[in-house]
């Protein structure tokens, strides 16, 4: 009798071999991988591709984020104004705390829930690195995010061209308003990826988030606040530099005609804000691509 | 109450990151608290700080405390083990809340007695009235968020976006919100004991006892949703 634990030779494993067909087809590498997972990413933070019930909750918020938008314009029809109620780069500070929640919320999805329930490693098992997942996922993020900020813009902008308001200051207006959209989704993303990344519950990942970009505007909106009372406007832009949403204002204070508590004054402190935005969403984007380093690797 | 249901609940509220966060919450605003009374000279900050507190630390405080009690368990399911013991659902609902609501004072409304006294010594009373008032809505949005969580998976979301866009938003854009804000009922209590704070105007008995019954049915609540549990799968 031959030793059960000798493998078989090559050629013949026939009790195993039922004849079913191979895969023959083209495999793909890790490029269309992860194009194929940053498309289901961004699908799944709708609720596409999910339960019904989890497709409530970012409908809702991305609602609620328009309703206003609709209701400007229905402003605008009635009472025939002749220049929009409220900036375009204006309508995200105004819905700061939507977008915090819908970020919060569904970053969750996409980080929290392979992690959780060990999936990660059946993707990590494809010609797939966990580089370029963890990139695939907050580009999902991205897009998810950079869409709920842009949508309500864009029918900001449709209104005022139905308005016909002047296309080229308009338009202009409307393109400063998506740069700064950009910015803030990036720094967003990143940290509400990162601290999901980190927690595997969700409810938990959902509270820290709010908990670091609210209490971390309200603090700094405090600190501006008070500066201004006292008449030291410096501390007030300085402590503008420490959390996403003060530096968006801060940024939109200087590029549009908005006002805000302290904004930066100077040139320096303008590319200040810039780098501070950039880096802080630089450096959540390597904290996220470290996390899953050490997740691959674990 | 169940000392069991109570020590295993106290272990997953303070266990790990999610204690860290609990406590860096009230921390945070007392450090802020110190470094406002240090650099300014008068009360100038006193009220953009304690409104911080108020309006955004206790009830973040409140949900993650209330959520964290039964909201792992019952994602993860383990709270099937839980219900299958010979303890009625209401003691469970009880003994979870305790937890909460003894977390919520000690990290929600205790820190802003001390931001009180911090940003104006000269006025105790101020400080006591928003401990109180901060005591009165942090019941009232344990109990809530506890009903939420025995509901909902999403019961820190639905939480946030109650005390964000209803009464943050919504209580400031339509001024009948403050009848039916927690936050609002807690405002009257201290305005009531101090006059320093602005009163809602709902009146102090109305502001009792809507956070009463918002307490007591919401923890009924609870022990009536436990009751009839369903276990759903993950979304």
């Amino acid at each position: 009798m031959a030793d059960p634990s000798v493998a078989t030779p090559e050629g013949r494993s026939v009790i195993h071999d039922l004849g079913y067909r191979p895969y023959t087809g083209p495999r793909l590498g890790s490029g269309p991988i992860a194009r194929a997972l940053v498309g289901t990413g961004f699908r799944n933070t709708f609720g596409l591709g999910r339960s019904g019930r989890s497709k409530v909750l970012p409908f809702l918020l991305l609602g609620l984020n328009l309703l206003p938008a609709f209701i400007v314009g229905g402003v605008m029809v009635l009472v025939g104004l002749d220049e929009l109620p409220i900036a375009f780069a204006e309508y995200a500070s105004t819905t700061q705390v939507l977008l915090g929640i819908f970020v919060a919320s569904q970053a969750p999805v996409l980080f929290s829930r392979d992690l959780r329930h060990g999936t990660i490693s059946l993707y990590l098992a494809r010609p797939l690195r966990s580089d370029t997942y963890a990139l695939a996922r907050w580009s999902s993020l991205l897009g998810a995010t950079l869409l709920f900020l842009v949508l309500p813009v864009l029918v900001l902008y449709t209104v005022a061209l139905l308005g016909e308001m002047d296309v080229s200051d308009q338009t202009a207006d409307a393109a400063v308003a998506i740069g700064l959209a950009a910015l803030l989704a990036l720094s967003l993303t990143g940290v509400a990826g990162l601290i999901a990344s980190w927690s595997t519950r969700r409810g938990f990942a959902v509270a820290a988030t709010i908990a670091l970009l609210l209490i971390g505007n309200g603090i700094v909106t405090a600190i501006q606040e008070i500066a201004r009372e006292e008449g030291q406007p410096q501390v007030g832009e300085v402590a503008g530099l420490f959390s996403p949403y003060s530096l968006y204002r801060g940024l939109m204070a200087s590029w549009t005609d908005v006002e805000t508590a302290t904004p930066p004054t100077s040139t320096a402190m303008e590319v200040t804000y810039l780098v501070v935005f950039l880096a802080l969403s630089a450096a959540c984007l390597g904290g996220l691509v470290w996390r899953y380093r050490r997740v691959a690797t674990a | 109450m169940n000392t069991t249901i109570l020590r295993l609940s106290a272990q997953a509220l303070l266990g790990r990151r999610r204690g860290v966060v609990l406590v860096l919450i009230p921390a945070v605003l007392v450090v802020l608290a110190v470094v406002v009374s240090i650099l300014t000279d008068d009360e100038i900050g006193y009220e953009s700080v304690a409104n911080l507190g108020f309006t955004l630390a206790l009830p973040l405080v409140a949900l993650l405390a209330a959520t964290a009690v039964l909201g792992p368990e019952v994602d993860d399911g383990s709270i099937v083990y839980l219900l299958s013991k010979p303890v009625s659902r209401h003691v469970i609902a009880r003994s979870k809340y305790a937890v909460a609501w003894a977390a919520t004072m000690v990290l929600g409304a205790l820190p802003l007695l001390v931001v009180g006294l911090v940003l104006d010594a000269s006025e105790p009373r101020q400080a006591l009235a928003w401990g109180l008032g901060a005591a009165v809505a942090g019941t009232a949005y344990t109990a809530l968020f506890l009903g939420l969580a025995a509901v909902t998976r999403h019961a820190v979301v639905i939480g946030l976006l109650f005390v964000l866009i209803w009464e943050g938003v919504l209580g400031t854009a339509f001024a009948g919100v403050r009848w039916a804000a927690i936050g609002g009922w807690g405002r009257e209590v201290a305005g009531e004991i101090s006059p320093l704070v602005p009163v809602v105007g709902t009146g102090l008995t109305y502001a009792v006892v809507a956070a009463a019954f918002v307490s007591v049915g919401s923890l009924w609540f609870t022990g009536d949703r436990l009751r009839s549990f369903t276990l759903r799968g993950d979304e």
